[in-house]
């Protein structure tokens, strides 16, 4: 039997860990509840919807940019737990390499968050076809830099799940790194001027910068004056293209390390 | 192959404590060998260098000739293993379960569904085949975790603390279903309940601060120290007469 016949069998049943369990009915249930909150509460705040398709497509985007975060809920016990939970003295027990395993545990997780993004941009496409009557074509390229960014995080969790003794700190601290560290330090590089495409948190925000630039956003809900208009100028906001290869490399390196890790770590 | 078991000089240091120390053992086809010693003497640690759970600091362990820490995959093929008290995937039913790892070991699909039936029949756990193994006490986990050592129908078995958790009658039956699989196997169990292991091995060895302090037969044993009770309490540092 091959080792990629052995990956297909364990992308399946941890695909079906994922079916099976409520944390991703939850995820997606949140990721629905902020997309029809933006639907509701920007006519009910304002006069109607913005004019712009664009702009409404990339508020949109908080649905499923919410969902790609919750690669963090399915990834964190997936290295971590098998030496927490012992779950590992059955399963490391049978003739498979840990690079597979590990591989299959990655790729049925992406799987999964894969089945929450695609469900949360179809309620977007139905939602500004009912709006607008028109479903903006950078649609596809949103969905591509979501997956790419669930993809990252979703590496990000498997190295710090191949460090941490539990799931609930490899959980705590891939969140802390992707929303508190990478956003402070994305915030202080933006203004004071410099680049900052090579940050997780710059990946996430290009989900929604492929409809447009923050000027357009701006413009959108009747432009921005006053301070944090200044503050704004100064900002070098990267490329979509930019934050990509940021986002490549979390997704290699962080997989890449967290198998090297997790291969040398023993069940004592 | 002769010896399917063989370590030497096997040792094992856990930062600073030496759990191994320089181990040597070789167990012969078919022959049921109790793993002796008081707690913290490094039988499981011995019982998990030989599944490829944890690495020697240095030596050798082989299952079947194959070297476990060169060609861990291979060497597993030939095991059956409980390791401690066994976690199973909470979400999976016992069918679920086995089926994950028969397919894993390579079982085509109707063998396996034969041989899933078979011993879910033997740990008597017919009725609950199809019911989330997150409802399961310890003792029925125990059941399904030498249902899964069984599966494959391997040549070896390596249990550590097999009963553990069980009720009475479910160690007179597991037991029973070890003793029988003793026929055709090698086994290597070790355990605390010396009643256990004389009914069970022909064969024990004692264990010690990582050291082999004898491996002789219960027979021998007896004829020297009166009692395998006897034996281990000497060998181990304390008396009851």
């Amino acid at each position: 039997m091959s080792e990629l016949d052995k990956l297909g069998i364990v992308i399946r049943y941890e695909f079906l860990k994922h079916i099976r369990r409520k944390r991703l009915y939850v995820i997606l249930g949140i990721a629905l509840v902020v997309e029809a909150a933006v639907l509701i509460l920007i006519p009910a705040l304002r006069d109607g919807y913005p004019g712009s398709v664009m702009v409404m497509a990339a508020m949109l985007t908080a649905g499923p940019s919410l969902a790609a975060i919750g690669a963090v809920f399915f990834a964190g016990d997936a290295i971590a737990g098998e030496f927490e939970g012992k779950t590992g003295f059955l399963l490391f027990t049978n003739p498979i390499k840990k690079m597979t395993l590990w591989s299959g545990k990655y790729i049925a997780s992406l799987a999964a968050v894969g089945l929450m993004i695609i469900f949360s941009y179809i309620i977007i496409a139905i939602s500004l076809g009912a709006i607008y009557g028109e479903v903006p074509l950078e649609i596809f390229e949103s969905f591509g830099v979501c997956m790419l960014f669930a993809a990252a995080v979703l590496s990000v969790t498997f190295l710090f799940s191949a460090i941490s003794k539990g799931a609930m700190g490899a959980t705590v601290m891939t969140l802390v790194f992707v929303w508190v560290i990478s956003g402070i330090v994305q915030s202080v590089l933006g203004f004071t001027g410099n680049p900052y495409w090579f940050l997780i948190s710059a990946g996430g925000d290009s989900i929604a910068m492929v409809y447009g630039g923050m000027e357009m956003f701006m413009e959108g809900f009747g432009g921005m004056t006053g301070g944090m208009g200044a503050m704004l100028e100064g900002y070098k906001v990267p490329t979509v293209g930019e934050t990509c290869w940021g986002m490549v490399i979390y997704l290699v390196g962080g997989l890449a390390l967290s198998m090297l890790i997790s291969r040398r770590r023993q069940l004592s | 192959m002769s010896e399917p078991i063989v370590i030497e000089n096997l040792t094992k240091y856990y930062n600073k404590f030496l759990a191994l120390d320089e181990l040597n053992l070789r167990v012969p086809a078919g022959e049921d060998i109790g793993l002796l010693g008081p707690n913290g003497a490094g039988k499981s640690t011995t019982l998990k260098i030989l599944c490829g759970l944890i690495r020697p600091s240095s030596g050798k362990a082989y299952i079947d000739g194959i070297d476990i820490t060169v060609d861990p995959e291979e060497a597993l093929t030939r095991i059956g293993a409980i390791i401690e008290t066994p976690e199973f995937y909470s979400y999976l039913t016992p069918e679920d379960t086995l089926n994950y790892f028969g397919k894993l070991r390579g079982m085509k699909s109707e063998n396996l569904r034969k041989r899933i039936k078979e011993v879910i029949g033997l740990v008597k756990l017919d009725k609950w085949a199809r019911v989330k193994i997150e409802k399961f006490s310890r003792g029925m986990k125990q059941r399904l975790g030498l249902a899964q050592a069984l599966l494959h129908d391997p040549p070896i078995l390596i249990l550590d603390e097999p009963s553990l958790g069980l009720d009475p009658r479910g160690v007179v039956e597991f037991r029973e279903i070890i003793k029988d699989a003793g026929k055709e196997k090698t086994v290597f169990f070790a355990s605390h309940q010396l009643v256990e292991v004389t009914q069970i091995c022909n064969q024990v060895a004692i264990i010690n601060d990582g050291k082999l302090l004898t491996y002789d037969s219960i027979k021998e044993l007896k004829k020297k120290y009166k009692s395998l009770e006897q034996a281990y309490l000497k060998l181990t540092g304390g008396s009851i007469e």
